[in-house]
């Protein structure tokens, strides 16, 4: 049993970049591709499972849940003997999720500047407004 | 070839730098603005976009450029969470953040099908290049005639969405209230279409947008926010 809630805090926390990268929305149960459990395992002190069954051939088990910073994320893990048979997600996001990993973004200080340009970018300008825009006159100058 | 027309109540400037290019080259663009701004506008009564909003259109009867366009609104209100809406409480329908985009993504695949090697299309401030480089500044929130950035893009489109110009004109979807967590938000992507909305709704989400729409596959975003400081993608095009 000892072995049984180790392999289940590894599976909840090799979930978590699984589920992060979960393409479009997220439902409340979900069923996953079973991961392959790690062999060796060293118990974490934050697990708690509740075996629902203690057949020898299917068991059950209910990992703790895990907060992260999307939401708390609870897995429930079916074994076959040794091996995890399925892996359905008991507490998850119900938000959906973006595809790609959160972006580094760099951080600079605001600046005017000046430069030598062929267009500019702005928020959506109205026809009055464009006579003192700076397109207009880069459209009036020509190339 | 150089020439500005205003077109959906903003000006739009076509620069085509082939040397055959003259004003019959420019005219299946701007035609096809005028079109939209007919068919689209929530602003014209007999528009489609008015006539399905006041239910006088079957399901059967919406253009299928309508039902692309409806179906870009609902993409991008399920990928912002609600913050970008097409269909605001007690408003009409308004996919005019879609529109925009989507239309001179049209008009630039007419120029390219017509064999244009190189230009450069300024729709109201979402700009589209070809065949470049091309250098686009980007308008300073604050001082309207400085920039706060200077990119070089050879092919792609860069979106602005601040209130600078029109006020408080974009609202969050989650709340009804104007989006203010941002002063400007810039995103470059390889469309029109998805610089434009994603541009929208990042700004309709305020500060929480920024790392949304960094995260977008194919979007570099430059963003300033309440307290003006620069957020930036690693990937965005600074020119050198």
């Amino acid at each position: 049993m000892k072995r049984a809630i180790s392999v289940v805090v590894l599976t909840a926390a090799g979930l978590i970049p699984l589920w992060r990268y979960e393409p479009s929305s997220a439902t409340t149960t979900t069923e996953v591709a079973a991961p392959t459990p790690a062999p060796s395992s060293t118990a974490s002190s934050s697990a708690s499972s509740s075996p629902s069954t203690s057949a020898a051939a299917s068991q059950v088990v209910q990992g703790s849940t895990v907060t992260t910073s999307k939401g708390a994320v609870q897995v429930e893990v079916t074994f076959e003997g040794d091996r995890i048979s399925s892996v359905r997600m008991l507490q998850q996001p119900n938000h959906p999720q973006t595809t790609a990993a959160v972006p580094v973004l760099i951080k600079e200080t605001l600046r005017a500047q000046s430069a030598d340009i062929d267009t500019v970018s702005g928020a959506t300008i109205t026809s009055e407004g464009y006579a003192r825009s700076l397109q207009a006159a880069l459209d009036t100058k020509g190339s | 070839m150089r020439r500005v027309e205003h077109v959906m109540g903003f000006p739009v400037s076509l620069r085509i730098d082939d040397a055959y290019a003259d004003e019959e080259t420019a005219d299946p663009v701007f035609a096809w603005l005028r079109e939209v701004d007919a068919r689209f506008s929530p602003f014209l009564a007999d528009s489609e976009v008015s006539r399905l909003d006041r239910g006088e259109l079957r399901p059967d009867e919406i253009s299928r450029d309508l039902v692309e366009v409806l179906g870009l609104c609902e993409e991008y209100r399920v990928a912002s969470r609600g913050a970008f809406d097409a269909r605001l409480p007690g408003r009409g329908l308004d996919p005019c953040a879609v529109v925009k985009g989507w239309s001179v993504q049209r008009a630039t695949e007419l120029l390219v099908a017509r064999g244009v090697g190189r230009f450069c299309l300024n729709a109201g401030g979402d700009v589209v290049t070809y065949g470049g480089p091309w250098r686009v500044g980007v308008r300073h929130p604050e001082v309207a005639d400085e920039l706060c950035a200077v990119l070089e893009i050879t092919d792609g489109a860069v979106a602005t969405s601040a209130r600078y110009e029109r006020g408080d004109h974009i609202f969050d979807g989650r709340t009804g209230r104007p989006a203010t967590g941002l002063l400007s938000v810039t995103v470059v992507a390889p469309s029109p279409t998805e610089a434009d909305a994603t541009a929208t709704a990042a700004f309709a989400m305020g500060a929480e947008g920024v790392e949304w729409a960094a995260a977008r596959e194919g979007c570099e975003v430059f963003a300033v926010d309440a307290e003006r400081r620069v957020l930036r993608t690693a990937g965005f095009p600074v020119a050198g």
